[in-house]
């Protein structure tokens, strides 16, 4: 369905992005995990060809989404397929949502814009969407302004948008990060439920580790703009080979015996204007060796998993 | 081992002024609430936004003045205290801050910011301001030389560090975690955390860490009150306790682990949380509850004894 | 020795490092913030420049036109006029600066302690405040001028009331926005007295805008200076003003006109610089949007 190819991307002399490679397939839930600054919101920027500011392009690297390519796509032929093939839910509802506009209009608009339907044919359409994700009352909410809505609610209806026009892949750029756990809990099965009703391919991008944990099928780790290592959930958890991958894991509490301790990273993660040369986590890896300071390791393919490090394997 | 903290009763209302639209409505941002702090232990406030818990992190310290209840620290009662004697007292009690990237004023210096405790609380550095910067830096794993930087220069996790360098630095022995690391990266949280459990352990601090994040506070905490809407709805005197208000239980099953292998099973919950403005009588969790009676709607439960410890449910699980 | 100069590179390193070198950066700063440093240079060594004494009167040479040695003519008395513009730069720059830092001393004071306070008090400091924006300016130099009688003093007391309003209400907004922050939470919570949250934390973190804002006003204290001047309120003769200046212009406006049209550049130019300055003052340091908050 996507398959993203040593993608990189500039701002003028600045690269923030390089050497991102992975796939998606029809029903499958891909997360990219990575702290702020890896540059995963900005691969999803790029796949939607909405780099921010004017000098952003993708120097490198390919995106096809279909069997088509989309770095080479102009600009009229990527509005269509930008709402139309594919979905975009945001971080922030409200910078989605038009705040003077009824709701039912925003999400008809969609379908209207995509499908070429009619106005109350799009309306229906709409109360069916609002139905499938489980709003109380669609047709009464359609009638609503943003404002008189919960951040939970609001989030449902970005998503309605992105699902107005029956896209093929949703991209979800950390959807449940502004909200409360409990709602979170609630928006994560409803795009569960999205990928396995609709056979849709979700492309999830997050900086928390347990909502990887509990939704996605393979996972892309991302560190200082590269994809370090992905594979299958359950080898990323219970088996990482990236020392990176390895550290995050440990970041995270979970049900620790009496005693024992978090693991931490020692140091900061480098921004875009002072990346290290060679591997970007060598400054704050244990296993850094001399050849780390020098040459940057790459994409280490080896079936369905792939690791970009030069002492890949063997647990800390 | 006695008690650092004593509270009993607490509680705030704001009231918005009515206007001649509008009747004056009151929120309950904190509604009775009671617990002990005793000497070194850690508790855990947690908690959805607009529960209450940051509310009653500044009613403690009297950063905010509490509407009802008694408050006592180390015996003595701080509601009782003139502004002056509250002043002297914060020595004793400080507090970390949600967003380091604005608890620091952006015009002072490092070296600046460590040294004002000092300064507003009239205290003369021991050995000098140099060596107790250097002291303080030192103890919460900063280089000293990042002294004469500006805390725009310095990452989210150092200003941090900055932050509980500053709230150390008169040697308090109470301190008030507010989120400490929900702004930071999950590596940098892993280094605050474990920066904090060393130093409780070296200077013998008692702390109430308050967060949004179950699984974070079941590691750090002894003891944890979960709050809903104003009130706590339960206190979970371990971190293994089994947890019997259907909040709580909520709230357990909604907190994902980070282990593909132990999904959780998301059941639908209905409705949102209702509005902290003129409360209903009756539980405030009642519309959403799956035990939910009759009772529930009439009677506003307290806190009681239920299987070995206190839950505030009519019909606990 | 070598430590005078080691101060000295200190100070001129200061200097570059300063919010004011910022606004250098770009051309027009640079030609607008040029003009100004000679005004003020021209203003201060005004008696060694001037090629005749100001005052002195020579009525055998009224009205002449521009010519050497008087380079920009004489007015009706035969005084120099340039050596009377020069110094009319003395008196425009000397009064607005002077009236401008009353009126920030002033307005920051009130609109601190209204902000910072609250309350009934911020109601009747801020409804006084609106109510001194109400007058017209030269109502409330009229006001000063019938109670100690015309000359620079009732000129300096008027345009600081007049721009009174403005520095009080930026810097009560300021200190409104200031005081939800995180740090002056913080700094109460270490104990800080309302003194040093006011001193050390609010009015530090304020003061930028207000100067910049007062940089912006000395300007137009020199237009009303010179409007007070020419209606006769301000400035009394013999005092170059360019104001007064332009007042005793008009009777020979066709007879002699670079009486009038000298110093009306003068006023113009300053004003135009003072206004260019400011805007890439406001440009470098990056507060428009805090300068809408009043």
């Amino acid at each position: 369905m996507l398959e993203v190819k040593d993608l990189a991307v500039a701002f003028g002399s600045i690269a923030p992005l390089s050497g991102v490679t992975f796939s998606l397939a029809k029903g499958e839930t891909l997360g990219i995990v990575g702290e702020s600054g890896s540059g995963k919101s900005l691969t999803a920027m790029s796949i939607m060809g909405l780099l921010p500011m004017s000098d952003g392009r993708v120097t490198s690297g390919s995106i096809v989404f279909d069997g088509q390519e989309l770095t080479t796509l102009n600009e009229s032929d990527y509005c269509k397929l930008r709402g139309g093939r594919i979905g975009l839910i945001t971080q922030n509802p409200m910078t989605s949502l038009d705040p003077l506009k009824k709701i039912g209009t925003q999400v008809d608009a969609v379908a209207i814009l995509h499908l070429g339907m009619a106005k109350k044919k799009a309306r229906a359409n709409t109360v069916d969407i609002l139905h499938t994700l489980r709003i109380p009352e669609p047709a009464l909410i359609c009638e609503r302004y943003p404002h008189q809505m919960s951040g939970g609610m609001k989030q449902r209806i970005v998503i309605a948008m992105a699902l107005a026009a029956d896209p093929d892949l949703l991209i979800a750029d950390e959807p449940t990060t502004a909200l409360d756990v409990t709602v979170q809990a609630q928006i994560i099965r409803l795009l569960d439920d999205l990928v396995k009703q609709r056979g849709l391919a979700l492309l999830l991008i997050t900086h928390d580790m347990s909502v990887v944990a509990q939704t996605c099928d393979r996972v892309v780790v991302m560190y200082a703009g590269r994809a370090i290592e992905q594979g299958p959930v359950l080898d990323i958890f219970d088996n990482p080979q990236h020392p990176y991958t390895q550290a995050l894991v440990g970041c995270i509490p979970r049900d620790l015996k009496d005693g024992e301790k978090l693991t931490s990273i020692p140091g900061t993660v480098p921004t875009v204007l002072n990346y290290p040369e060679g591997c970007k986590f060598h400054p704050r890896c244990t296993r850094a060796q001399n050849i780390c300071t020098t040459v940057q390791p790459e994409l280490d393919r080896n079936g369905d998993s792939a690791v970009a490090c030069h002492f890949a394997g063997a647990s800390i | 081992m006695s008690n650092l903290l004593e509270v009993r009763n607490l509680a705030k209302k704001f009231t918005s002024s009515g206007g001649a639209f509008r009747k004056a409505r009151t929120m309950h941002a904190v509604n009775d609430v009671s617990f002990d702090l005793p000497e070194g232990r850690v508790i855990g406030v947690v908690g959805e936004s607009g529960c209450g818990k940051s509310t009653l992190a500044r009613l403690i310290l009297r950063l905010i003045e509490p509407s009802a209840g008694t408050l006592h620290f180390n015996g003595e009662d701080l509601r009782a205290k003139t502004p002056a004697q509250m002043r002297d007292l914060r020595a004793h009690m400080q507090m970390v801050f949600q967003d380091p990237y604005s608890a620091i004023d952006p015009r002072y210096t490092i070296e600046r910011a460590v040294l004002e405790p000092f300064l507003v609380q009239g205290v003369k550095p021991i050995d000098g301001a140099a060596a107790q910067v250097e002291a303080l830096l030192n103890m919460v794993g900063l280089n000293p030389g990042l002294a004469d930087r500006f805390p725009h220069q310095l990452s989210g996790g150092q200003k941090q560090r900055v932050g509980i360098a500053r709230a150390l630095a008169l040697r308090p022995s109470l301190l008030v975690l507010d989120e400490p690391t929900a702004s930071l990266d999950v590596s940098v949280q892993a280094q605050i955390i474990g920066l904090l459990e060393q130093l409780r352990d070296e200077l013998g601090l008692t702390y109430l860490f308050i967060s949004h994040d179950l699984s974070l506070v079941r590691y750090f905490c002894d003891e944890i009150l979960v709050m809903y809407l104003g009130r706590v709805v339960e206190v979970l005197p371990d971190t293994n306790g089994q947890a019997c208000h259907p909040y709580t239980i909520t709230l357990m099953n909604s907190t994902f682990v980070p282990d593909p292998k132990h999904r959780r099973v998301i059941r639908p919950l209905e409705g949102e949380v209702p509005s902290p403005f003129d409360l209903k009588p009756g539980c405030a969790f009642a519309d959403r509850c799956p035990q939910v009676s009759e009772i529930c709607r009439a009677e506003t439960p307290e806190l009681s004894k239920h299987s070995g410890h206190l839950v505030a449910c009519h019909n606990p699980i | 020795m070598i430590n005078i100069i080691g101060k000295k590179i200190g100070a001129i390193s200061w200097l570059r490092r300063s919010p004011l070198a910022k606004a250098f950066n770009s051309w027009l700063g640079k030609i607008a913030g040029g003009f100004l440093v000679l005004l003020l240079l021209t203003a201060i060594f005004a008696p060694w420049i001037t090629p005749f004494d100001y005052a002195a009167q020579n009525l055998m040479n009224g009205n002449a036109p521009p010519a050497w040695p008087h380079l920009l003519g004489t007015d009706q008395f035969g005084r120099d006029v340039f050596s009377r513009v020069i110094y009319g730069a003395r008196t425009s720059l000397s009064v607005s600066v002077t009236a401008i830092s009353i009126s920030i001393v002033a307005g920051m004071t009130l609109g601190a302690a209204a902000g910072y306070f609250g309350g009934i008090f911020e109601r009747v400091v801020m409804t006084i405040v609106d109510l001194t924006w109400s007058f017209p300016d030269i109502l409330i130099a009229l006001i000063f001028v019938a109670i100690i009688g015309p000359g620079l003093t009732s000129t300096i007391f008027a345009i600081a009331i007049a721009y009174l309003a403005q520095f009080t209400r930026l810097t009560r907004a300021q200190i409104v926005r200031l005081k939800q922050e995180t740090f002056i939470e913080a700094s109460i919570n270490l104990g800080g007295k309302p003194r040093h949250i006011l001193l050390r934390h609010l009015i530090p973190n304020a003061i930028t805008p207000v100067i910049v804002i007062g940089m912006l006003a000395v300007g137009d204290g020199i237009v009303l200076e010179a409007t007070l001047g020419f209606f006769g309120l301000g400035a009394q003769p013999p005092t170059p003003s360019w104001g007064a200046m332009m007042s005793s212009g008009t009777a020979q406006l066709f007879l002699s006109p670079w009486v009038i049209i000298f110093p009306g550049m003068a006023v113009a130019a300053t004003v135009i610089a003072v206004n260019l300055f400011g805007d890439e003052l406001i440009r470098a340091l990056d507060i428009r949007d805090r300068l809408k908050e009043a």
